[in-house]
Formats: structure tokens, C-alpha cells, sequence
């Protein structure tokens, strides 16, 4: 997964100083192009790359459409309102036309996501979090990241007990420090 | 000399009129300038050296060699101006006149263009400290001309048309070529893959960059490159160009204090804007300390000190975000220094206050630029502050979509187990929003923390979040970080302090000392 990760981000590095080019040129900004520029953005979640494209669009081009659709499904998802995010993108299926896997890209978000928080989830739930009316999606992930399914309708994730526990940081006094003291006192 | 009349139309005829001139009797406006520059700098520099000489005694006959040898440099420059073609190319670019914006091709621009398209090394030496001057001037002219060029509320006609026929002053494609260039030219980047992987950079340095002109021009290049892209809101390249260089070590190459300290607050505010909060307070933390440090340093001239003293402002209150954003534990002296300059701040940013979040942006980030030339015909009297308005839309916004979860941390602390449903009732949520709220929480306390290698772009995902947390299905598992109360550095401290002190009175007179004595005791508690 890290490779996949790795090899996306050195693209979207391209791809931004793409913005670049149209940022400094604003004759040849082109919607189009900065549109697919984000949605690959957004593909790279939970990188911050969407993020930092934000910072190179000008307040005018934020505004054009599709731009200003696009950026907002990516506050949905940076918010993680992920039915929300289904919904609107189904009114706008035409955005991702150009770019193959979004749908899959967001769901590894989604499901990265779930991963960290939850150690068991209700099949219900995680079933609208994918976007997945028809119930299609939901067994192809959890095959994906070996989620097993329990008796009473909840998803086993993992054990989340060995990384999320409770730490007590100690003072610790070296010797060095009270030797002096120990060499005085008699 | 003042054949420039101030009219750039007339000046411009009469550039063109010496265009192919070979030799020069009359010295234009910037040459002088530059000259001018280069002497009142040789002259602070003589004054300098013979004041620390003479604070340390050394002889009269070597503070005279170390004058001449300042004075050859000086006489080196000259010859070279004077003899060299370059400046024809110069010509036909340099306007003088006596208003700030058009100052724009300054001594600075001189140097790095020279330099920058050299026929062969330029056999100067020269300090660090001047040389990434020149860089730091170099790109300040661009950041002020850029800025004059967009406020075009108060500009004449005359003013508006020379702008408008000129769109290629300062242009920002020429500054990055010629920071790049001086790059190249030191294979800069090249010398240093190999000096960090234990070679010899002499071995790849090249024709000019084994010249320690060549090679500090290009470092400080890097960095330059790293505040023009921070700058114009690329932060991921701004830190990118730095990929070579070890940030976490004190390098041969970065003794100059300025380079330090403006080289950090880049990279600080770049893993900021990234979301890197762990990074960006590591990186905060280490060059406040070493501004804490280095501090009595800086008497060189009030206007460098004023500098760092800004930025150490800047830094604290950028460290004072971060932290609130991401809470975790710092060094306690620097801790103690933020809380007084900016406890009060950080309250109210843990309570929501958007209004101070932006405040304090405002005040801390660097003078962001619009790299595009505006239309004259159409400027509003805000234009120039739009860069400046989309970076602060962009954090505004990160600001908000983590709204809640300053209010979420400080209850989940009160807790280790409870139903999820009950928790959101507390917070006076929906049980679904709530929900949404965690995710939202585990999403945005989770970064890219920098934990092994070269480039400052490298790193893993890590939480080092004080308080965690996971959901089992109706339930919500809460993991706190508690730290223990330090008392034993404290009693260590006094114990130390008390024995000082008996030293101290057994070493007293007896006579008349016993009274005071007693007094001193009683006050040691």
C-alpha cells in the first residue's frame, strides 16, 4: 500500500507544479484541467495534497464551476461526512467522468479512516459511509482489509487495545543528577 | 553622472543609444549605487574587523594586512565591473529612478545577474554573511516591487503605462531562473547528496562549484527558492527544494544566523499549511531555542536584530497554532515563553475563537505574492492583498473543519469508558454527527511525521495524539497520557542552591554576621 501511496504523491507533485504553469499564466488557466487536478487530489487522501492545491487556485477560478462543486466534496470528505459526499456526488456524476477508480480511492479513505477508529462497526453503518445502497461494496472491502463479520450485524475491524492505551509518562531522575547530592551528604 | 532624467521613456532612448558601446566613460546609476553599496559595506567591515582586532590585541602591522586584504577584494570587484561585457546586457534592463518601486534592479540583482551568466568563475572571495545578503535583498526587492506593482490606487498615469509596457520587470520566471541558475551552476544539489552520504563534494562540485563563491550562492539559493515558492503558496515545492539538505543537523553550510532562522520559519510555516503539525512544532521549538541561545549574538546592526526579533515573534505565535491544533509536550522553557507571550491567545483559540486564529495568522505569515502581473485596466483597490486573503481562506477553513474538536479532547480526557450516544448528549450533539465528529478527529490528529531520512518531505503517518480513543460498537474506549508532577529536578535544584548557601556562610566572619546569618537561612525556604 505504500508503494501505491508513494507513487501517487510523486504524480501529484507534477501535477501541482502543473498549477503552476497556469497560475503564473492566468490566459491559459484552464478549468478543465485543474479540475482533474483536484479530483487526482483527492484520490491521494489522506495526503494533504487537495489542501495545498487550494492554496494555488486564485479566489475568481474557486468560484467557475466545476471547481467550486469539486472543492466542495472535498470539504465533505476532509469533514467526513461521507453519506453526505455519496449524495452530492451523485448529482454530480459528470465530474469524475475523466478519472478512473475515484470511487475506489475514496472508499480506501473511508475505509482508512473506519480502520483507525473503530473495532467493531455496525454493518449498517458502514455500508452507507461506502455509499453502497445495494450492498455490493461493503463485502469486497472487508475482504480487502480482512474484516470478518459478527453474529449480531457488527464488522470486526482489529484490536485496537495494543495502540490505543492509556500512558503514564514518569518522571525519571538519572543517577547523575543526585550523585552530587549523595557524594555531600554524609 | 546623471544622465538618467527620471523620465523612462527618455531613459530608455538613451539606454539604447549605448547599447553596443564597448567601453564606458560615464558609470550608470546602479553601477554607482552598487559601488556605493560595496563601499560603505567594506567600510563597515573594516571598522568591524579593526574593533575586533584591537579587542583582542592583535598587532597593529596584521590589522593593517587584514585591511588590505578587504580593500583587494574591494579593488577586485571594481576591475571586474569595469572590464566586463556583462554589463551591457544590464543596460538594457536597469531603469533608475528615484522612486522605491522601480529601485528594483539593485546592487543585489547586479551580483546575482553577473553571476549568473558568468563566462567562467568570478575569482571573488567573499563572506557567507554577504552573500546571503545579497540572496535575501535580492528577493526582498522582488517581494517590495511586487507589491508596489499591485497597489494601483495611488499610481500616476504615467506610472500605470510604464508598468504596463514593461510586464517583464521582475518577472517572476527570471527571479526563479536566476536563483536557479546559481543552483546549477554550484551543482549545489549535487555537492550535497554526496557530503550527506559521507563523500566528498569536491568530487562532483564542477568548474564553479568548488569556488566557496559559487557554493554559498548556491546554498542560499535553495533557501531562496524555499521563500519565493512559500511565497506564492507552494509550500510542497518549497520544502522540495530543500530535499538535499539534512534539516535536523547543523550542516557545515548554515552558519549564518539569519539563513538558520529564516531557512526554519519556511519550513515551520510549510508543514503547517500541510498539516504537519508535529513536524512544524518540532521544527518551531528547535530554532526558538536556538534563538534563545544564540540571542546575545546579534548586535551586528539594529536592523538585522530587529529582523530575528520579528521572527522570533512570528515563529512563537505560529508555534502557539500548532499547538493548539495539535496539542503535545515541548520543551518546558519554551513552553514557559509561549504561555507569556500567548497563553491568553491559546485559550481562546482551545475555546473556537476563529477571530484569534486569524489574528494571529495575519500577524505571523510571511508577505505572500501574486505571481501574476495584474490587469491595469481592472484593479481593484484590494487586489494586492488577495494572495494574502486565499492562504488565510485555507487555514480559516482547516481551522474550521477542526472546530469541534478542541471541545471533544477536553472531555474525552474526563472519561475511559461510556456509551457513545451518552457522550454525544453531553456534547450537546446527534449520536451521527457525533460519530462523524471522531472520524473527523482520528482523520485530522493523524499527519505525516518526518522520522528518517534526508528530505524534510519524507515521513510516516503517526498520532502522537495525548489523548486517544476507539469505538466498539456502542461503546467509546478512551486512552489518556497523564505525566507525572516533575518534583525531583525541583528538590534537586534547591537542594543544591541550600548547600551553596551554607558554603557560603562558613566562609563568613563570625563577628557581627550572626544576626544577618539567621536571616538568610529563614529566607533559603
Amino acid at each position: 500500500m505504500a508503494t501505491t501511496f508513494e507513487q501517487m504523491r510523486a504524480n501529484v507533485g507534477k501535477l501541482l507544479r502543473g498549477i503552476d504553469r497556469y497560475q503564473f499564466n492566468p490566459a491559459y488557466f484552464q478549468t478543465t484541467v485543474t479540475s482533474q487536478i483536484l479530483l487526482k487530489a483527492l484520490t491521494n487522501l489522506p495526503h494533504t495534497d487537495f489542501t495545498l492545491c487550494k492554496c494555488m487556485i486564485d479566489q475568481t477560478h474557486q468560484e467557475e464551476r466545476p471547481i467550486r462543486q469539486i472543492l466542495y466534496l472535498g470539504n465533505l470528505l476532509e469533514t467526513c461526512h461521507f453519506q453526505s459526499f455519496w449524495a452530492s456526488l451523485e448529482e454530480n456524476r459528470d465530474l469524475i467522468d475523466g478519472i478512473t477508480g475515484f470511487e475506489d480511492s475514496v472508499r480506501k479513505f473511508i475505509c482508512h479512516v473506519v480502520g483507525i477508529t473503530y473495532q467493531n462497526i455496525e454493518y449498517r453503518l458502514l455500508a452507507e459511509m461506502l455509499g453502497d445502497p445495494l450492498d455490493t461494496q461493503v463485502k469486497v472491502w472487508m475482504n480487502k482489509y480482512g474484516w470478518t463479520e459478527n453474529e449480531d450485524g457488527q464488522i470486526f475491524i482489529h484490536y485496537q487495545e495494543e495502540s490505543v492505551k492509556p500512558k503514564n509518562i514518569v518522571e525519571k531522575i538519572d543517577f547523575e543528577s543526585v550523585s552530587s547530592i549523595m557524594a555531600t551528604s554524609q | 553622472y546623471d544622465y538618467h532624467t527620471g523620465d523612462p521613456k527618455a531613459d530608455l532612448a538613451y539606454e539604447r543609444q549605448y547599447e553596443h558601446q564597448q567601453t564606458y566613460h560615464v558609470i550608470p546609476e546602479v553601477i554607482k549605487n552598487f559601488l556605493q553599496y560595496f563601499h560603505k559595506t567594506i567600510s563597515d567591515l573594516i571598522d568591524q574587523k579593526v574593533y575586533e582586532l584591537q579587542a583582542n590585541r592583535v598587532s597593529s602591522e596584521s590589522i593593517e594586512q587584514k585591511i588590505y586584504e578587504i580593500q583587494d577584494v574591494y579593488q577586485g570587484c571594481v576591475k571586474l565591473i569595469n572590464s566586463d561585457s556583462r554589463f551591457i546586457m544590464l543596460q538594457k534592463i536597469s531603469y533608475s529612478k528615484k522612486k522605491s518601486g522601480f529601485d528594483g534592479f539593485t546592487t543585489a540583482h547586479l551580483m546575482c545577474f553577473m553571476l549568473s551568466d558568468a563566462d567562467g568563475p568570478a575569482p571573488l572571495e567573499l563572506p557567507n554573511q554577504w552573500l546571503w545578503d545579497i540572496i535575501d535583498e535580492f528577493i526582498y526587492q522582488f517581494q517590495s516591487f511586487s507589491q508596489y506593482r499591485c497597489k494601483t490606487a495611488k499610481k500616476s498615469e504615467e506610472e500605470i503605462e510604464f508598468l504596463r509596457n514593461n510586464p517583464k520587470i521582475w518577472n517572476v520566471h527570471s527571479v526563479l531562473n536566476v536563483l536557479h541558475s546559481l543552483v546549477d551552476k554550484s551543482n549545489i544539489n549535487g555537492q550535497l547528496e554526496v557530503y550527506t552520504s559521507g563523500g566528498d563534494p569536491e568530487s562532483v562540485a564542477g568548474e564553479y562549484g568548488r569556488h566557496s563563491l559559487y557554493k554559498m550562492l548556491g546554498y542560499f539559493s535553495l533557501v531562496g527558492l524555499l521563500r519565493l515558492h512559500s511565497l506564492l503558496g507552494d509550500y510542497y515545492q518549497a520544502i522540495k527544494v530543500l530535499e538535499n539538505i539534512e534539516l535536523n543537523k547543523k550542516s557545515m553550510y548554515s552558519r549564518v544566523p539569519e539563513c538558520q532562522i529564516t531557512t526554519y520559519y519556511y519550513v515551520g510555516f510549510a508543514y503547517l499549511m500541510m498539516r504537519r503539525y508535529q513536524d512544524a512544532i518540532r521544527v518551531f521549538a528547535n530554532i526558538l531555542l536556538y534563538i534563545q541561545r544564540t540571542r546575545n549574538m546579534f548586535q551586528r546592526t539594529t536592523y538585522k536584530y530587529e529582523m530575528i526579533n520579528k521572527q522570533n515573534e512570528q515563529m512563537h505565535g505560529l508555534l502557539a497554532i500548532a499547538l493548539t491544533m495539535y496539542p503535545m509536550r515541548i520543551d518546558e522553557s519554551i513552553h514557559t515563553q509561549l504561555r507569556e507571550k500567548y497563553g491568553d491567545k491559546m485559550l481562546r483559540m482551545q475555546k473556537g475563537d476563529l477571530q484569534v486564529f486569524e489574528e494571529l495568522f495575519s500577524f505571523a505569515c510571511p508577505k505572500f505574492l501574486s505571481p501574476v502581473v495584474p490587469n491595469y485596466d481592472n484593479v481593484h483597490p484590494d487586489y494586492h492583498k488577495e494572495p494574502f486573503q486565499q492562504q488565510l481562506k485555507v487555514f480559516a477553513e482547516e481551522v474550521q473543519q477542526q472546530a469541534q474538536l478542541s471541545t471533544i479532547r477536553s472531555f474525552l480526557k474526563l472519561y475511559t469508558t461510556m456509551p457513545v450516544a451518552k457522550l454525544a448528549g453531553f456534547l450537546d450533539m446527534s449520536e451521527q454527527e457525533f460519530r462523524i465528529q471522531l472520524l473527523v478527529f482520528k482523520h485530522k490528529m493523524k499527519n505525516l511525521v518526518w522520522t528518517s531520512g534526508i528530505s524534510a518531505l519524507d515521513g510516516e503517518f503517526q498520532s502522537a495524539s495525548e489523548v486517544d480513543f476507539y469505538i466498539d460498537k456502542d461503546m467509546i474506549h478512551i486512552a489518556d497520557t497523564k505525566v507525572a508532577r516533575r518534583y525531583g529536578d525541583f528538590f534537586i535544584r534547591q537542594i543544591h542552591k541550600f548547600e551553596e548557601l551554607n558554603r557560603t556562610l562558613k566562609k563568613m566572619p563570625l563577628t557581627g554576621a550572626s544576626s544577618s546569618a539567621s536571616n538568610s537561612t529563614s529566607r533559603a525556604t
